[in-house]
C-alpha cells in the first residue's frame, strides 16, 4: 500500500500548487461573474419581491407576484409553451440541418470556400434586414410563398399571420440562421481522424456504418456543445417576436424574454417583470441541468473516462 | 481532479444559465439610484442676469434634434428670463429612457410623451398641473386635445391627428365606382362602405365576391381594408353605440354586444365579405401594405400618414383621394395626439409651461404641419378659412376642398371623439392584451363574442392596472 500512496501525495503536491496558480489567474473572472452576474441577480431577486414601477417607491409584497404570476396572469401559460415548442423545433431542426449541410461542405467539392461563406452568410446579417426579408416572403396576402403556392393551385397558407402556424415559420427562419453550428461542426468534422475511416473501411463498413460508428463519437463532444448554445440561445428567443409579430397571433408567439421585455420596458412593472426573470431562469437551469446529466451517457471522450 | 472538473462544469453551466439575466442587471443599477425623494434638494434662486435653464425631451433623430434647437434658440433670443435645451431621444426608447430619468430623479424640465403613459404618469404624481397654462390666451386647443386624470386638465396634445379614410382614385374610376365622400353628412354607411368594396374587389379572372366562380385564394386586388391595430379598433366599437370604456374610462365597455359586434363585422371584411386582405394588426404600417402597395382600393388610418408617406407616393404617381369614416349607428373618428408635459421633478414649472406655450404655437413646428404629419392643435387654425388656406394650400396636401371637408372640418365635428388614452388610465396594459385576444378572430379561428368574453374579467383587470 505504501509503495502507491507515496508517488501519490507527490503528485498531488504539484497538483495543489498548479490549482493555486490557476484559481488565481481566475479572480478577473470570478469578479466580472459576482459583480455584473450574481450581485445583480439578487437584485433582480429582491426587486421580484416588490410592486416597483420605476416611477414612484418600490414596497415591499413577499411573494405576491408570483402568486399572481401562476394564478391570473393571462400569458404566461402560453409564453412557456410557446418558447419551448419554438426550441424544441429549432434546436432539434438546426442540428439536423447544420450538421447535413457540414458534412457535404467537409467533402471535396467544387468552390466549397464559396459555398461555406453562403451558408455562414446569414448568422452575420443584421436580425432586422433579415425579418423584414422573411416577412415579405410569409406574408398572408401577397407574400412570396404564397404567389408560389397559389401558382400551383392550392389554398394560401397564413405563416406567420396563423396561431398555429406562426411558430414553425418562425423556427425555420432560425433554422435557416444556423451558419455558426455549421461552422463548428466543420471544424469537428475536420478533426476526425482518417486511419479510423481508412481501417473502417478496409474492414468492410460503408458510409452510413462509419458516420454512425467512427464520425458521430468523434464529435460528439461538439455536438453537445452545439446542443447546449443552440438550446440556450433558442429558449431565450425574443428578436423574431419583437420584429415580426409582436407576440401574436394571439399569444402564440409571446416568448417569455418578449413577455419579459413587455412587462419591463412597455409596462414598466418591473417587479413584476423580475420575477417573470425568474421563472425564465429556473426553466432555462432545468434544461441545462437535464442536458448535463444526460451527457456522460453518450459523450464519447479520447482521453478516457475523465470525470 | 474529480471534484475540480465538476465545479468548472458547474461554473460555466451557471454562467451560461445566468447570461439570460442581463436584462436584470439595468434593474439594479436602476435600483441604486436616488428616489424620487432627492429631487426636492434646496431650491436656487436665479439671479435677475442669469436665464433660468430647462431642458425640453423629444422624440427624434439627432438631427431632429437640431432643427427643434433652432427653433428654441429663437424662443431663446426673444427673451432674457429662460433658456432652453433640447435634447432628442430615439422613438423607439423613447419612454424607457423618460422611465429610467424618471428613476434617476433626472428627467427634463418639459418634454413631449407618447398617448398611453400621460395619464399613467399623472396618476403616479410624475406631471405638473396644466390647467392654467392657457388662461389669457386669445386661441386655446381644441377641447378634444386635452388630457385630463380625474377631471383635471395634465396635458395638452403636441398635435392633433384623427382618424379617416385612404382611397386610390384610379381604381375607382376604372370599376366605375364613386368616389368615398370627403363631406360627414354624406358618408357611407357600414353596408354602402361594403358594397362598394365588393366592387373594387378582383380575383385573377375579374370576378367580384358574391359572383359566380369568384375565387377568394386568388384575390388580385382588395377592395377595402380597416386598420385594427387595437387602439383604433376603438373608433368602430364607438361608431356601433359601443366602446372600449365608459365616459370616464373607470369601466369597461368591450363586452357589449354593440362592440363586440363591430369589431366581428371588420373581421368579417375578410372572412366573410371577402373585400380585405388578412391584417392581424401586428405592424404598423397598414397605409404602406394597402394603398401605397397598390393593392387595396381604400384603407382606413391617422391622416399624418399625408406626411409620413403619402406625399412621397403622390410624387411617383399614386392618386389618391382622402374621405370620411363610414359609420355603423353614429358617425365617429378618433382624435389622438402625443403630448407635451411638464414634468412634477422640474424646479421651474413656470418657465417650462411658458416655454410649451411658446412652442406649441404652429409657427413654430411648421415644418411637421405643412408637411401633413402634424395638424395644428389651436382652434383658429379650423375656424379662420385663411389659416387653413396657409396650411393646406399646398402640393404635399391632397387637394384643398376635400383635405379641408374630410380632414379639417371632420376634426373639428361632433364626429371626433377624444381617443380613450386622453382619460383612461393602463390603457397600454388594455390594449397589449386585447390585441392578444383578438388574434384569433382576425383569422377566423374563433369569434369576437368568444373572445372577449371568455377574456372580459382579465380585460377588466387591465383597465384597474393592479401593480
Amino acid at each position: 500500500m505504501e509503495t502507491f500512496n507515496k508517488p501519490r501525495q507527490r503528485r498531488s503536491r504539484i497538483y495543489s500548487s498548479e490549482a493555486r496558480v490557476a484559481y488565481i489567474c481566475l479572480i478577473p473572472a470570478f469578479l466580472g461573474l459576482i459583480f455584473l452576474t450574481y450581485l445583480p441577480l439578487l437584485g433582480v431577486l429582491g426587486i421580484s419581491m416588490t410592486n416597483w414601477t420605476g416611477l414612484t417607491k418600490p414596497e415591499f409584497i413577499g411573494l405576491h407576484n408570483y402568486i399572481k404570476i401562476f394564478t391570473t396572469d393571462p400569458y404566461i401559460k402560453e409564453s412557456i409553451i410557446a418558447t419551448i415548442y419554438f426550441a424544441i423545433l429549432s434546436v432539434v431542426g438546426s442540428m439536423i440541418y447544420s450538421l447535413f449541410i457540414a458534412i457535404l461542405l467537409n467533402r471535396k467539392i467544387p468552390a466549397r470556400g464559396f459555398f461555406r461563406a453562403v451558408f455562414y452568410v446569414p448568422f452575420v446579417l443584421p436580425a432586422a434586414a433579415i425579418y423584414v426579408g422573411w416577412s415579405w416572403l410569409y406574408e398572408a396576402n401577397f407574400g412570396f410563398f404564397n404567389y408560389l403556392l397559389s401558382e400551383i393551385g392550392l389554398n394560401k397558407v397564413l405563416f406567420i399571420a396563423d396561431s398555429r402556424y406562426v411558430v414553425p415559420s418562425l423556427s425555420l427562419i432560425s433554422v435557416w440562421l444556423a451558419g455558426n453550428l455549421i461552422v463548428i461542426f466543420l471544424a469537428g468534422l475536420q478533426n476526425v481522424p482518417v486511419v479510423y475511416h481508412e481501417a473502417a473501411e478496409m474492414d468492410g463498413a460503408n458510409g452510413w456504418k462509419r458516420f454512425r460508428h467512427i464520425t458521430l463519437p468523434s464529435i460528439s463532444p461538439i455536438i453537445f456543445y452545439n446542443l447546449l448554445m443552440s438550446l440556450i440561445a433558442n429558449l431565450q428567443v425574443v428578436t423574431p417576436a419583437l420584429s415580426l409579430t409582436n407576440g401574436g397571433p394571439g399569444n402564440s408567439s409571446r416568448f417569455m424574454t418578449y413577455l419579459m421585455y413587455d412587462q419591463a420596458f412597455v409596462n414598466y412593472k418591473l417587479g413584476y417583470a423580475c420575477a417573470t426573470t425568474f421563472i425564465i431562469f429556473a426553466i432555462l437551469a432545468g434544461f441545462t441541468a437535464v442536458l448535463f446529466k444526460t451527457s456522460n451517457r453518450w459523450i464519447f471522450s479520447e482521453g478516457g473516462d475523465d470525470k | 481532479m474529480k471534484a475540480g472538473k465538476k465545479l468548472g462544469v458547474g461554473l460555466i453551466a451557471a454562467a451560461l444559465v445566468f447570461g439570460v439575466i442581463g436584462c436584470g442587471n439595468n434593474n439594479e443599477t436602476k435600483n441604486t439610484a436616488p428616489s424620487g425623494e432627492a429631487s426636492k434638494s434646496p431650491e436656487k434662486t436665479p439671479s435677475k442676469t442669469e436665464k433660468v435653464k430647462i431642458t425640453y425631451s423629444m422624440w427624434g433623430t439627432a438631427e431632429e434634434g437640431k432643427v427643434v434647437q433652432e427653433t428654441a434658440d429663437k424662443f431663446n433670443a426673444s427673451q432674457d428670463k429662460i433658456e432652453v435645451e433640447v435634447q432628442a431621444i430615439p422613438y423607439e426608447n423613447y419612454m424607457t429612457k423618460l422611465n429610467t430619468m424618471a428613476t434617476a430623479s433626472q428627467l427634463p424640465d418639459a418634454g413631449m410623451m407618447r398617448e398611453d403613459g400621460v395619464v399613467q404618469w399623472s396618476s403616479e404624481g410624475m406631471l405638473t398641473d396644466v390647467s392654467a397654462m392657457y388662461e389669457g390666451s386669445d386661441s386655446k386647443p381644441l377641447d378634444s386635445l386635452a388630457y385630463t386624470y380625474q377631471g383635471k386638465p395634465v396635458a395638452y396634445a403636441a398635435t392633433n391627428e384623427i382618424l379617416l379614410m385612404y382611397y386610390n382614385k384610379d381604381m375607382f374610376d376604372k370599376a366605375g365606382v364613386p368616389y368615398p365622400p370627403s363631406a360627414l353628412d354624406k358618408a357611407w354607411t357600414w353596408d354602402e362602405f361594403v358594397a362598394a368594396a365588393k366592387k373594387l374587389t378582383n380575383d385573377k379572372n375579374g370576378k367580384h365576391p358574391g359572383e359566380d366562380g369568384f375565387d377568394s385564394q386568388s384575390i388580385v386586388q382588395y377592395g377595402a381594408s380597416v386598420e385594427n391595430l387595437t387602439w383604433q379598433l376603438e373608433a368602430w366599437t364607438l361608431t356601433n353605440g359601443g366602446g372600449f370604456y365608459n365616459d370616464d374610462g373607470t369601466d369597461v365597455r368591450i363586452g357589449e354586444d354593440a362592440s363586440v359586434e363591430a369589431i366581428q363585422k371588420v373581421a368579417d371584411l375578410y372572412l366573410k365579405d371577402h373585400v380585405a386582405p388578412l391584417s392581424v394588426g401586428q405592424t404598423d404600417d397598414g397605409i404602406q401594405r394597402t394603398i401605397i402597395a397598390g393593392t387595396v382600393a381604400m384603407a382606413t388610418n391617422g391622416q399624418w400618414n399625408v406626411g409620413t408617406s403619402l406625399n412621397k407616393a403622390k410624387e411617383e404617381g399614386l392618386k389618391y383621394g382622402v374621405a370620411v369614416l363610414p359609420y355603423m349607428k353614429d358617425k365617429v373618428t378618433l382624435n389622438t395626439g402625443g403630448a407635451n408635459v411638464v414634468f412634477s421633478q422640474s424646479k421651474h414649472p413656470q418657465e417650462a409651461m411658458e416655454w410649451l406655450k411658446w412652442y406649441t404655437q404652429e409657427e413654430n413646428n411648421w415644418g411637421l404641419i405643412s408637411s401633413g404629419i402634424w395638424m395644428p392643435v389651436l382652434d383658429k387654425w379650423y375656424k379662420d378659412e385663411t389659416l387653413t388656406h396657409k396650411w393646406v394650400d399646398n402640393p404635399n396636401f391632397p387637394p384643398y376642398d376635400e383635405y379641408k371637408s374630410a380632414v379639417v372640418d371632420y376634426a373639428q365635428s361632433s364626429a371626433a371623439r377624444p381617443a380613450s388614452w386622453f382619460f383612461t388610465n393602463h390603457t397600454t396594459e388594455f390594449n397589449t392584451l386585447l390585441a392578444s385576444v383578438l388574434g384569433d378572430v382576425w383569422t377566423g379561428k374563433t369569434t369576437a363574442k368568444d373572445a372577449i368574453s371568455k377574456n372580459l374579467e382579465a380585460l377588466k383587470a387591465a383597465n384597474k392596472g393592479d401593480k
